[in-house]
């Protein structure tokens, strides 16, 4: 067979280099033109992940077996030697940039496989890579560029493992060097509050339309085809998202940086107004937020152990301790676990409709989850004037640090409906005491209950918080005191202050204050997944027959139409109910049919219908998994719903 | 793990404030009554020892532990002796459908769960997931079932001294309809003929979908109700939408966004009741109304929130919806408790072979339910009846209920209160207990073999044999023991037609009305109560342990079944 001249473009050995060319036939096949290339070189280094790119047909030429004619190669073929991971600047839902080597050869579902591994993210299928729309404004604050955090070094590893061995903790690879660690802490462990000013700088979608133009925007990549054939080049930046809001066995102990990454988009998904919630859950997602940053940060991260373990052995070898204790007699153990007593003069304020009476003294007493209060202490071994049962009532603070007001805002319930009571303390410390002692008896607590002291701290720091906030100003404040507006949407900023905000959130703060930190971070996810718009993309969309633009959400278990003259759901179908869908890549368009001959077609006006194709099947994909049960992941079975005619 | 955590820190507690009684013994809980302590406290030696710890593993203990061990189990003995003291016991008249009732003991740690496993010992009903626990406030005009995992004595602490208040056993289709047919709830607002046809893997998989993944998804219940205006007597429209943190309102002329969205309740605390005649009581557009209040408020307050609906689907939507957002999760882990009870029960009761199905009495057994034809409604714990064949069965209540004439089950009507636990007086007096001493400690929960359905004029009670043919079980004493047996009562001598419910416990020695009123002792006054029947020793189980054998048999059976 004749040969021929065949030039390519040996990557290593630099951009301006001319092409090397060497001699080829046709019936040569791919491994022999690299083993050519590789000698013509003369370079020796390691050449096992290089591999052949086309440039016109924008395909990487894989199979060694395969001759060039198999191909369909000829001397005009433009190719390009170069390996097949290259390093990428990837963004993770925390706002931290990792620089780290992933693949550019295969699809990008395996890319992201291989990303996920690296990072100890289970379940891989739920993620996807985002390219980020172009920031204009980056000149401007060039020197303020976010630090990258280097894994490019860490070697790569195949194979899936569903349950990592975990050294320390955390992967091999992580345990490495004390940087290598710090890193993998800042993958696992939620990061601080941003500033307000962050937040309030960032895009924030104010429609439905607007959030369905994110989808153009930010634009998923295609699962099917690599990252070089949609046209990412090497040091690009790229987003890790989570894609498939259908999260799966959720396992505290494996998925320390899934868990964390998790919350992370949930969290900006919040501030940013993604999703719509109501202030009240506005307001505990502050307070959650607020829990979790100030247990993630002082909490020693002991990634290996469950916590409830660690709780039981410790309650029970206490409890040995002092059931053995030296010389302990039962009077001595029941010494011991006596209360804390809790006694003082406070004054008293009961609100009735046609008296003006003010405050009033009295000596009160904390007793079991009930205060009794006494004209004087002298008096305070008889019968109180009144005795008040905590349990089941509602306490709410009102608090006002510069005003030196601390007041504590009981409504006790009683046959004949709420009495509102006040108490006035005098100080802070009083306050904290007081106020720890009403909301252990609101829930049938003790004053024994081993919460109390953590009770009174938790609130002393919302009380600096408050301190802080009204003099001075937010900028460099500490760890210790966090501004409000940095765990609410910039809407909030804009209706109330800071120490406007400060009781708000401690009052639903009071509610999660005694969450470790997963059952926080597991509680913020809760509460997120049952928003009535969770886990929606919407997409701009024409249907079929129709002469208007309307809105398609894309839920993980139903499609939704929206009006988007009214903002109203017009129709649900649920994917369980979906005979089959076939998208005609021509015309751009749609076609679903729903059982009960309901047909449906639509175009996409703001994203590609490929998106679309692959976010429907993509769900219907994650649906499967709780059945098949099995560990490894149908890859084939996602290609096939998500593919489209291009894939296989 | 967590309940271990409580439960150490609950006897902490008491322990701390045990030892202030301690101090001052000065009669400072009047509430023991001498003879309740004695009977409370005797079980608890043997209880306790058993949870002794173990003695230190290795080698053999020296004296010293040997000492030291005896002494740690002398405090836990003497801790448990405390921790039982303090245990707060009710003794609680239910009522039941047929309008008898059932007086039973229910203690401060007991859930609704367990009560209601009592109640089905006690009933031979069909132990369908439909029957509740419910609590009726006349006043107020309100009733609500509470739900199993709830603890009992609680809520009924809250009831006044005076309290018309009820409780009542009874079933409730309702009350677990959410995951019999999930779509009537989750997709609402489709057409009626798909909610109907619903295909039960599709209803699986709503269940599946709302209630097995990470969070409860509530329903996305949004609609005009009539509330009741503060003070006022109208009732004014708004547009509600329940989410899982409570129940929001859409202010005038603001957009349905949820950022606009205005509180109208929380959950937290609150419970939902169902108003009845309010049409008539508060002017109510319809009688399909829901009421969300405190559960301690028990009279008329500004702090009850009344909601009215169009018609009985949308109260129902509502409050399963609002049940949903409160109780979550555990809502559908007693639905599977409570399956596998009922389950169970019809499994029991097939392989008992004397029984036989002709009294099939519960139309409520829904087709959800895989198990085969509803069974007689027997409680294992039940003796075999009368091994006559041509006997009939035992009626259940259900069964009396439709058969008598004159016995609505009326609820709220203390006084013309249909006394038919009286009509047991015709019968010949139970089989002579033995020396009433010994029988103190015997648990109630064991009843007397039910009377025959008819004819039962002719029959003696219980014949002989029945004694012979359980071994395990002591001869039925009557129910509660310590009580005599009651007088006959002449006025109902003539009404020996209606078929007698399942043996009630007789009368308590006050005149009827008097007791009917206060359902509900608390500790507190516990002078005025009859004396208290014995605490249960041990859990009942049915005769020689079959019962045992049988439920994890149908256990086995069940999975094997859904391994398939």
């Amino acid at each position: 067979m004749a040969a021929w001249d065949l030039s390519v473009t040996v990557e290593d050995l630099g951009l301006d280099a001319p092409p090397v060319t060497i001699s080829v036939a046709s019936d040569l096949h791919i491994g022999g033109v690299i083993l050519k290339l590789v000698e013509k070189t003369q370079i020796k280094q390691d050449w096992s992940d290089h591999a052949l790119w086309w440039e016109q047909k924008q395909r990487w030429l894989l199979r060694t077996a395969w001759t060039l004619e198999k191909y369909g190669i000829h001397a005009d073929a433009k190719l390009v030697f170069m390996p097949q991971h290259k390093p990428l600047r990837l963004g993770l839902p925390n706002g931290i940039t990792l620089r780290l080597r992933v693949c550019f050869s295969n699809p990008v579902f395996q890319t992201v496989m291989g990303i996920c591994r690296m990072l100890n993210i289970r379940h891989p299928e739920e993620l996807s890579l985002l390219r980020p729309i172009e920031e204009k404004k980056k000149k401007k604050d060039k020197n303020l560029a976010p630090e990258i955090y280097d894994l490019t070094e860490v070697p790569l590893s195949s194979g899936t493992l569903s349950r990592p061995c975990l050294y320390n903790g955390m992967p091999a690879h992580f345990a490495d060097s004390p940087e290598m660690e710090a890193i993998y802490k800042m993958l696992s462990v939620s990061q601080p509050p941003p500033a307000p000013e962050v937040i309030a700088k960032q895009y924030r979608p104010a429609s439905v339309v607007d959030k369905a133009h994110i989808n153009g925007r930010y634009v998923w990549l295609d699962s099917s085809r690599c990252l070089l054939q949609q046209g990412i080049q090497e040091s690009d930046k790229l987003w890790l998202r989570f894609k498939y809001y259908a999260t799966y066995d959720m396992d505290s102990k494996y998925d320390a940086v899934r868990l964390t990454q998790l919350y992370e988009q949930a969290r900006w998904a919040i501030l940013l107004e993604d999703i719509d919630c109501t202030e009240e859950e506005m307001m505990l997602f502050g307070a959650l937020q607020y829990h979790i940053s100030k247990v993630a940060q002082s909490e020693p991260q002991i990634m290996s152990n469950n916590p409830a373990m660690d709780d039981l052995d410790s309650a029970l070898q206490s409890l040995e301790v002092k059931m053995e204790g030296e010389g302990s007699s039962a009077s001595d153990l029941l010494e011991n676990m006596t209360a804390p007593e809790l006694t003082d003069y406070l004054k008293i304020f009961r609100p009735k409709r046609l008296t003006l009476k003010g405050y009033k003294q009295y000596w009160f007493k904390f007793q079991d989850t009930s205060i009794s209060y006494f004209k004087s202490k002298e008096e305070s071994i008889g019968e109180p004037i009144q005795m008040i049962n905590l349990k089941g009532c509602e306490v709410a603070p009102d608090v006002n640090v510069a005003a030196q007001k601390f007041l504590i805002r009981l409504l006790i319930p009683a046959p004949e409906g709420m009495n509102e009571v006040y108490l006035r303390c005098e100080n802070e410390q009083q306050y904290a005491q007081w106020m720890a002692g009403c909301r252990l008896g609101s829930k049938g607590k003790t004053l024994a209950d081993s919460s109390f002291q953590s009770e009174i701290q938790s609130i002393r720091s919302f009380l600096a918080m408050q301190k802080t906030n009204s003099s001075s100003s937010s900028a460099n404040a500490s760890e210790e005191s966090i501004n409000t507006h940095s765990l609410v949407s910039p809407r909030y900023h804009k209706k109330y202050k800071p120490k406007q905000l400060t009781p708000r959130i401690l009052d639903a703060y009071q509610n999660v204050a005694q969450l470790s930190l997963t059952d926080a971070l597991m509680r913020f996810l809760q509460i997120w997944q049952a928003l009535p718009d969770f886990g929606l993309a919407y997409v701009v969309v024409r249907f079929k027959g129709s002469r208007k633009d309307e809105v398609l959400g894309i839920a993980p278990n139903r499609l939704i139409r929206i009006d988007l003259s009214v903002g109203d759901v017009v129709k649900t179908w649920r994917y369980n109910n979906m005979k089959q869908w076939n998208v005609n890549w021509d015309i751009r368009q749609m076609a679903i049919e729903f059982e009960g001959n309901v047909n449906i077609a639509f175009s996409c006006v703001t994203a590609d219908c490929k998106i679309v194709h692959e976010f429907i099947g993509g769900y219907i994909f994650m649906s499967t998994r709780s059945r098949e049960k099995s560990e490894t992941l149908n890859e084939e079975l996602f290609h096939k719903l998500t593919g489209g005619h291009e894939a296989l | 793990m967590a309940d271990l955590m409580a439960d150490l820190n609950a006897t902490e507690e008491k322990l701390a404030t045990e030892i202030e009684c301690l101090k001052a013994p000065s009669a400072s809980q009047p509430d023991f009554p001498p003879p309740r302590s004695s009977n409370v406290s005797t079980p608890v030696p043997s209880a306790a020892s058993s949870l002794a710890p173990p003695p230190p593993s290795g080698a053999k203990p020296t004296t010293e532990e040997i000492e030291a061990q005896m002494k740690a189990d002398k405090i836990k003995l003497a801790l448990e002796k405390l921790k039982e003291a303090k245990v707060k016991k009710l003794v609680v008249k239910v009522l039941m459908n047929d309008g008898s009732s059932k007086t039973l003991m229910v203690d401060e740690r007991q859930n609704v769960r367990e009560v209601l496993d009592n109640m089905f010992e006690k009933s031979h009903c069909d132990c369908n997931v439909n029957w509740s626990i419910c609590e009726t406030n006349p006043e107020l005009q309100l009733e609500r079932a509470f739900e199993d995992h709830e603890n009992l004595v609680d809520p009924l602490s809250a009831w006044t001294r005076d309290s018309e208040n009820k409780v009542l056993f009874q079933e409730r289709p309702e009350k677990y309809e959410v995951f019999k047919n999930p779509q009537n709830f989750y997709l609402w607002k489709k057409d009626k003929t798909t909610l109907r046809d619903m295909k039960d893997k599709d209803k699986e998989l709503l269940i599946q979908e709302n209630f097995c993944g990470t969070s409860i998804i509530v329903p996305d219940l949004e609609g005009v109700l009539h509330l009741r205006e503060d003070g006022k007597k109208s009732w004014k429209q708004r547009l509600f939408q329940l989410r899982a943190s409570g129940i929001y309102y859409v202010p005038k002329g603001k957009t349905k966004s949820s950022r606009d969205l205005v509180c109208f309740v929380q959950f937290d605390n609150v419970n939902v009741y169902y108003g009845k005649d309010f049409k008539s009581k508060y002017k109510a557009p319809t009688d399909f109304c829901f009421v969300l209040k405190h559960p301690q408020i028990q009279k008329e307050s500004q702090y009850i929130k009344y909601l009215c609906c169009d018609d009985i689907w949308t109260m129902n939507l509502w409050v399963t919806g609002i049940r949903i957002a409160k109780y979550g999760a555990s809502l559908y882990e007693n639905f599977k408790t409570a399956e596998i009870k009922a389950s169970n029960s019809v499994w029991t009761n097939r392989s008992t072979p004397s029984s036989s199905n002709q009294s099939t009495p519960s139309p409520t057994v829904k087709g959800s339910m895989t198990s085969p034809p509803p069974p007689p409604p027997l409680a294992e714990v039940l003796p075999p009846p009368p091994p006559d064949p041509v006997l009939p069965p035992p009626p259940p209540p259900m069964a009396a209920k439709t058969a008598s004439k004159p016995t609505p089950p009326k609820r709220n009507q203390p006084n013309n209160f249909p006394p038919p636990p009286l009509d047991m007086d015709n019968l010949p007096p139970p089989p002579p207990p033995p020396p009433t001493d010994d029988h103190l400690e015997a648990p109630p929960d064991f009843l007397p073999p039910p009377p025959p359905a008819t004819g039962f004029n002719s029959l003696p009670p219980p014949p002989p044999s029945f004694g012979g043919v359980d071994h395990s079980l002591p001869p039925p004493p009557p129910d509660p023991v310590s009580l005599p047996p009651p007088p006959p009562d002449p006025v109902f001598v003539a009404s020996g037609a209606p078929p007698p419910p399942p043996p009630p416990p007789p009368p308590p020695p006050a005149a009827p009305v008097a007791t009917l009123r206060p359902a509900v002792r608390t500790s507190g006054s516990l002078k005025k109560v009859p004396p208290a029947p014995p605490k249960r020793t041990a859990p009942t189980q049915g005769g020689g342990g079959g019962g045992d054998f049988m439920s994890e048999l149908m256990l086995a059976m069940r999975k094997k079944h859904a391994d398939q």
